[in-house]
């Protein structure tokens, strides 16, 4: 009984030793790809420009919606709390950080995998139930850089853009708060963050952002691409996809604190 | 259809996009059936389909093209005659066609006999 539960345990261990390993594997191979001059064929780069126009262009008008609510709450609530605190003099400092280095990369990333993470695992599961991918394997066709390269560049061109807009519109909405609330002037509200933001904050920004491009298309791909040969494995495919892909985005999040705070 | 036409130029032989839509757009046009270039799969008939594979199959430097049992492929395909008409028409140069049938469908084979295919 007792050696039955090790060997079960030791079955795990080495299944999910394996499956990281291959998970690796692939990504490795994809990032060879996307140094590869070779990749960028015609084909390839239309589906780049659609997939850049479905990620990140189709998204612009919900977008812009959500980070001016969520602007005008979350400062508000940070500005009330500053001032609850008598941190009049750190605002600038903690929107911007609050802002640039947390919130937008993070909601950016939850939206884009919540919209796009999803599409992708479907559609890529979808295809390969279909034989779609056999049938490309079978005209020469490599998948990697007619589908997956062309996902995943768009994830990391997307999630950037995204983010630095959403970072900009947050920002712009938390006028109105300061406005209204401590009866700021724009001068003064635009003094208070230049003096606040730092190159390092842009430089978080970006490398979040591109670490959440690359997961939010890479794992959804990569689960899609493992799906098994039925109809019925399509939702458990996508399932597992985005449940892995929370966790990377949450290990993401942790890790960037980490560095931060070293 | 047009983009899974003219894909494997664009890929395999890094054709522009534009020159191989046009392409596919001109083999489309000796059958007819230009208006598909717009449409998606789920769109389509079995007969277009089947047409689109052909051409998309025409597209790659392979010297032999396998028709594998056409009657299945094609629903309701009474009379194979006409399908060979429009294959015969797309001018496959350099390319030989082999149709994959089982015994049973021989009778519906019996024009074909002088056929070059």
């Amino acid at each position: 009984m007792i050696i039955k539960f090790i060997e079960n345990i030791g079955t795990k261990t080495i299944n999910s030793f394996d499956s990281i390993y291959e998970a690796l594997q692939f990504t490795f191979l994809c990032l060879i790809h996307i140094v590869n001059p070779r990749s960028y064929n015609p084909a390839m780069r239309m589906v780049l420009v659609k997939q850049i126009y479905f990620t990140a262009v189709t998204i612009v008008p919900l977008f812009i919606v959500m980070a001016f609510i969520f602007g005008s709450i979350i400062i508000g609530v940070v500005i009330a709390l500053a001032t609850e605190y008598s941190l009049q003099d750190k605002i600038g400092s903690i929107i911007i950080t609050f802002v640039i280095d947390e919130f937008a990369p993070f909601f950016t990333a939850l939206l884009i995998s919540l919209r796009s993470g999803t599409a992708v695992n479907t559609e890529i599961a979808v295809m390969h139930v279909n034989k779609e991918l056999n049938t490309l394997k079978e005209y020469n066709i490599d998948i990697i850089d007619y589908l997956f390269l062309p996902r995943i560049i768009s994830g990391v061109i997307s999630v950037t853009f995204l983010s630095i807009l959403f970072a900009l519109i947050m920002l712009s909405s938390g006028y109105i708060f300061t406005l209204f609330y401590m009866n700021m002037d724009f001068h003064t509200y635009k003094a208070l963050l230049l003096n606040a933001i730092e190159v390092r904050d842009l430089v978080i920004l970006l490398l979040k952002s591109i670490a959440f491009g690359f997961v939010i298309m890479m794992i959804p791909i990569y689960s899609g691409f493992k799906t098994g040969n039925s109809y019925t494995a399509i939702p458990i495919s996508v399932l597992n996809g985005m449940v892995k892909l929370f966790i990377a985005i949450f290990f993401i999040e942790v890790l960037a604190l980490l560095l931060q705070s070293l | 259809m047009l983009e899974n036409i003219a894909l494997i130029k664009e890929v395999i032989e890094l054709m522009p996009t534009q020159e191989a839509q046009n392409l596919a757009k001109e083999e489309l046009s000796k059958i007819n059936l230009s208006h598909l270039g717009a449409y998606r799969v789920g769109q389509c008939s079995s007969l277009e389909i089947f047409y689109i594979m052909f051409i998309r199959a025409m597209m790659t430097k392979d010297t032999h093209i396998l028709i594998d049992m056409p009657y299945t492929i094609i629903d309701n395909l009474e009379n194979i005659d006409e399908v060979i008409d429009n294959i015969q028409r797309l001018e496959y140069k350099n390319k030989k066609i082999f149709i994959l049938d089982t015994v049973n469908h021989e009778s519906r084979y019996g024009n074909l006999d002088n056929l070059d295919l």
